[in-house]
């Protein structure tokens, strides 16, 4: 019960923003029945596996402050066991959705353990070596399809077919995804109430002062990790039935890793809305610049460059991002 | 509070942007077909030969021109009220997950007709998996990939042969060595050349390509000392090439796009890596950039390819498509712009025989249609694509070339045709010289 | 044996960029204990730098070194006063993404400005020649004059940092900065001086490997992930470290060859079978990930 209540409380959040949040909210549930373009539907999808994927991070990354830029292993992880699972053995999602989320886990045990002995920039770099490792043999194995990749034969199922998760209209996905992002969003919300929470924001500050208060440091962030890729795990799965084609270079390569901290980052870390404000700015606005500067004036990255620009003057001048922007120009004008 | 207000106004504002919905308007009387080609990113060089040979093709299709082919007789598809064709290109910048994205958006919001692509084998994998979904037909002019027609597909086509094809000809032209076929090389002993050493790059096409020459000496009796599978995007390929020298190969081959392909050729000469033969399996070794920034070192260097100007001698369409080509851009039509061109007429024909735009309608006119090789402008006896089987879609009437790229009288550096034996047109330069 | 031979030649030349590469980014460490992560894009630069001058002015491209330096140098000051200072006075995550919104920015004006091509240089005096120096090693000449040259580079900025004054002063203020101000120091002149020679270093490092690498905007990551190996092989702030980790790691990138090799005397089918090349920088991120967790001191243990 108290673990309910935990959940569901937001009375520390600003009653107007809850309000707004809860018309946002079901904007986003109406939002198949209105006439929008696919691209339209497809870039929410995206922001809600992109919410998923930052929100994640944000509990190791945010909370725990430990920067890791390696989280597109996980979601390989995640995506490989589904889509594997899928074609060889015709095994529901359902199914391949719990083992996929629970090797991710294990495979953050396996280099959490070592990771977590680092600290700053060399666990950060550290963590895009491990993913790069793994993405380096996953690119040469051929039980997963090599470097050649996976691919989910649409053809074997006949749409919509909820057990693999194969549909032609995407507002089956859509739906899907906002399940998972509402049930992610309650969980952080319990989550940054928890013990573990209170642990993290003390080791974040200082690392002595917490292990002198009796803190594990270690099992604390080794926890968190397996917090953060299990969102990442799950999301991944997702990714296999959506996307349908996995290859290393789009599912574990460098660049996602990057978006997802960026996400994070930009929006605001340790923070509940951060990272779904992170990426409901750098999601639409990556698709959208993209399909109008990119293809036709060929303006080519001019997005990342945008976004670049505000993480460096963020982090010289706020590093709570653009959250904690708002809430220092939001405390002046109240003062 | 007024900060949450004020924070999650902003964020619903960036995010009403998102569903804009941009309504697509429909022009009545032309024909959208959706065109997925590599415009920018590694292979751009490609990209634009793609691009141009398609581009070129509408052109022909949408205004009377004087060539002997029916498409440039038409202007328009007369079946059809005259409609004229329209291509939308995007770029899938070689990505196959970007690529399957934008195939469901040009089906969705851009309401195409039908679509044309992807050249990367890996992308037209997932755009034709797309397809397949939403029972639109797609004509595949350029990627060579067997598994692509091997899935059974009832929306997918495709007009170029593959690999196997192509890979089966140089062991034609392997065996024509040892038995004195080629022109201007007496017979060579067969185990003067049996050691074979293969850098493939890793994508789909690449890995295939690796597979299937694998599979082939096998059977014919080569043995294969190195099969490397490397990354296009690859800055540097000195390892590689020192493990293929490692080898000691008689003959060395290659799958590579663009940029890897120069590279590739680069290094070869840098470590002085070289064998009695050096074939590339078209793509990368027949862009103009290939021959125009590697000059004379590529004299000597073996592709297959689809398209040779000395075609023109056989077909005289492609002698007439050639010179507009030359006109418009400068150089000859290459093995990517002349099969984008058959791409897009077979659109134009297939289209002109469904004499509609339902997806039904064409898909029986495709699996029925027989395009005689002389309207074609690659050597090709026609275009008739299997209507089921093991390979279905393919186009069964295809067939492949073997170019060397050799000094002519007046200096300039050409590909001349080796292989088939009875249209060589030049003795053919073996072994290869060194760098 | 010329496998062995070609592979130990290729390596330590190579290795020898690779120590310049990562000079840079050890100097910025030992001073100021911030650690850069756009390194490798301050190489793309140098890369893009010497490609470009060489092609519009149609000057050999190692020629172009020095302008590829004084960018370097620019771009390092510039990045310091105008971007770096401010981040010291943060926390260190903030430090961290400040240089990694660095990387980033870049990476993307580079990709916004030359588009996603690889780019080669075609023409130059050395491009496309080789010596043979027997034992079946071939040597390309752009890769020995590299090696040669980064080697020069490496020996200057040693100097520089050992020999002179103004070097002795940067030492004075990475061992103690409160100390070095008290001696009238400016520690601030010296911090932008440090960003300077490390920006000059490695678009130098950048000029030199642009004769025989392809350049994009991306290139620039790897070469951070080989310079945080050296980095941390060689022990964080070392500078000697830095160059016999440089050649160790270049070594490292040649375990396809010793592979070969091993594969070759043996005779053993299944090696030569398996082939090693796509992983030979998966060893590099290997060794990083080992010796951070069993020896952060590095390799040599010159200084912590």
């Amino acid at each position: 019960m108290e673990i309910l209540r935990n959940t569901f409380d937001f009375s520390d959040c600003p009653r107007s923003g809850l309000v707004l949040a809860g018309i946002v909210g079901l904007f986003f549930l109406c939002f198949p029945l209105f006439p929008h373009s696919s691209f339209a539907m497809s870039t929410l999808i995206q922001f809600f596996m992109f919410s998923l994927f930052a929100m994640g991070w944000n509990t190791i990354g945010g909370y725990g402050g430990q920067v890791d830029l390696g989280m597109a292993q996980f979601l390989g992880i995640g995506a490989y066991t589904t889509a594997v699972m899928i074609i060889r053995w015709n095994t529901p999602f359902w199914i391949t959705l719990p083992i996929g989320v629970l090797l991710a886990v294990l495979w953050s045990f396996v280099i959490g353990y070592p990771l977590f002995r680092l600290k700053g920039h060399y666990f950060a770099i550290a963590s895009i070596a491990a993913s790069l490792v793994l993405k380096d043999i996953f690119d040469v194995w051929d039980f997963v399809g090599a470097s050649r990749g996976l691919e989910i034969p649409t053809t074997r199922f006949s749409s919509p077919d909820f057990l693999h998760l194969i549909f032609t209209q995407d507002v089956y996905y859509y739906y899907i995804m906002f399940a998972f992002f509402l049930i992610g969003f309650l969980f952080i919300n319990h989550f940054r109430k928890s013990r573990l929470a209170f642990q993290l924001r003390s080791i974040k500050s200082n690392e002595e002062v917490a292990r002198s208060l009796g803190i594990n440091v270690q099992w604390a962030k080794m926890k968190t990790y397996a917090i953060a890729t299990s969102f990442v795990g799950a999301v991944g799965c997702f990714h296999a039935c959506y996307i349908k084609n996995i290859e290393t270079e789009d599912t574990m390569g460098l660049d996602i890793s990057i978006l997802i901290a960026l996400m994070a980052m930009l929006g605001g870390m340790g923070s509940l809305w951060g990272p779904i404000v992170g990426a409901g700015i750098l999601i639409p606005l990556k698709s959208y610049l993209k399909e109008w500067l990119g293809a036709t004036a060929g303006l080519v990255g001019i997005d990342l460059v945008i976004y670049a620009a505000i993480i460096m003057f963020i982090s010289a001048l706020e590093p709570r991002g653009i959250w904690g922007l708002v809430g220092r120009l939001g405390s002046r004008k109240t003062a | 509070m007024k900060k949450a207000c004020s924070a999650l106004s902003v964020f619903a504002l960036v995010l009403a942007m998102a569903f804009m919905a941009a309504e697509v308007c429909r022009a009545a009387e032309t024909i959208k077909i959706g065109v997925l080609y590599p415009l920018t990113g590694g292979a751009a060089a490609e990209g634009r030969e793609l691009r141009a040979g398609a581009e070129l093709a509408a052109d022909i299709a949408n205004n009377v021109m004087p060539i002997d082919m029916d498409m440039a007789k038409r202007g328009g598809v007369p079946s059809i009220g005259g409609a004229k064709i329209e291509l939308v290109f995007k770029d899938h910048e070689g990505n196959p997950t970007l690529g399957a994205d934008l195939a469901k958006k040009l089906i969705l919001d851009d309401k195409v007709v039908g679509i044309l692509g992807c050249y990367h084998s890996a992308v037209t994998k997932t755009v034709s998996a797309v397809c397949e979904q939403y029972g639109i037909p797609m004509i595949n002019d350029s990627s060579t990939s067997p598994a692509l027609t091997q899935r059974d597909f009832k929306w997918f086509w495709r007009t170029t042969p593959h690999d196997v094809t192509f890979t089966r000809d140089l062991f034609e032209l392997f065996k024509g060595l040892s038995e004195g076929k080629v022109k201007g090389v007496p017979a060579v002993k067969k185990d003067q050349m049996i050691r074979l050493a293969s850098a493939c790059e890793k994508t789909e096409w690449g890995s295939q390509v690796s597979e299937t020459i694998e599979a082939m000496a096998k059977n014919n009796g080569f043995v294969v000392g190195k099969s490397l599978l490397y990354a296009a995007k690859s800055a540097d390929l000195s390892s590689e090439v020192r493990s293929l020298k490692s080898a000691k190969p008689d003959a060395l081959l290659f799958a590579c796009y663009a940029s890897d392909a120069i590279l590739m050729v680069k290094t070869l000469k840098a470590q002085k890596v070289s064998a009695k033969i050096i074939w590339g399996q078209n793509a990368g070794f027949e862009v103009p950039e290939f021959r125009s920034t590697l000059g004379e070192d590529v004299v000597g260097i073996l592709t297959r390819t689809v398209f040779s100007p000395q075609v023109a001698q056989v077909k005289k369409a492609a002698g007439q498509v050639n010179a507009l080509y030359i006109t418009k851009y400068n150089h000859d039509l290459s093995g990517a712009s002349a099969r984008a061109f058959t791409g897009v007429q077979t659109w134009v024909e297939v289209l002109q025989k469904a004499g509609s735009t339902k997806p039904d309608a064409i898909q029986a006119a495709a699996n029925a249609i027989t395009i005689p090789g002389d309207q074609l402008i690659v050597p090709w006896a026609g275009i008739k694509f299997a209507p089921e089987g093991a390979d279905r879609g393919q186009n069964v009437m295809g067939s492949g070339i073997i170019g060397q790229y050799q000094k002519n009288k007046e200096g300039k550096i050409v590909l001349e045709i080796i292989y088939p034996f009875d249209l060589a047109t030049a003795n053919m330069i073996y072994p290869f010289k060194s760098f | 044996m010329d496998i062995l031979a070609g592979s130990v030649a290729a390596g330590l030349l190579i290795g020898l960029v690779f120590a310049l590469v990562a000079l840079g980014l050890t100097i910025i460490f030992g001073m100021m204990d911030i650690v850069n992560f756009a390194h490798g894009e301050f190489l793309m630069i140098g890369m893009y730098t010497a490609l470009l001058t060489s092609q519009t002015t149609g000057i050999d491209p190692l020629a172009a070194l020095p302008v590829a330096a004084l960018v370097g140098f620019l771009l390092g000051v510039c990045c310091y006063f105008g971007f770096v200072k401010y981040l010291l006075r943060g926390p260190m995550v903030a430090q961290l993404l400040g240089t990694f919104g660095l990387m980033l920015l870049l990476r993307n004006l580079a990709l916004l400005f030359f588009g996603s091509e690889d780019r080669t240089i075609h023409e130059g005096l050395l491009v496309g020649q080789s010596f043979e120096i027997g034992m079946g090693i071939v040597i390309p000449a752009t890769k020995l004059a590299a090696a040669v040259l980064a080697v020069v580079a490496f020996v200057g900025t040693w100097l520089l940092m050992n020999r002179t004054k103004l070097g002795r002063a940067m030492t004075a203020t990475a061992l103690n900065r409160q100390g070095a101000r008290y001696m009238g120091i400016s520690t601030e002149r010296m911090n932008a001086l440090a960003w300077g020679i490390g920006g000059a270093t490695v678009t130098v490092a950048g000029a030199l490997l642009v004769n025989f690498w392809s350049v994009t905007p991306f290139v620039g990551l790897l070469f951070t992930m080989i310079a945080f190996a050296i980095v941390a092989l060689g022990g964080f702030g070392s500078v000697p470290g830095a160059f016999f980790a440089g050649l160790l790691v270049g070594l490292i990138t040649e375990i396809p060859g010793f592979w070969d090799f091993f594969a070759y005397i043996t005779g053993s089918s299944w090696m030569s079978g398996i082939s090693m090349t796509p992983f030979k920088y998966t060893w590099v991120y290997l060794a990083y990930f080992l010796i951070m967790i069993f020896r952060p001191r590095g390799l040599f243990g010159w200084k912590s």
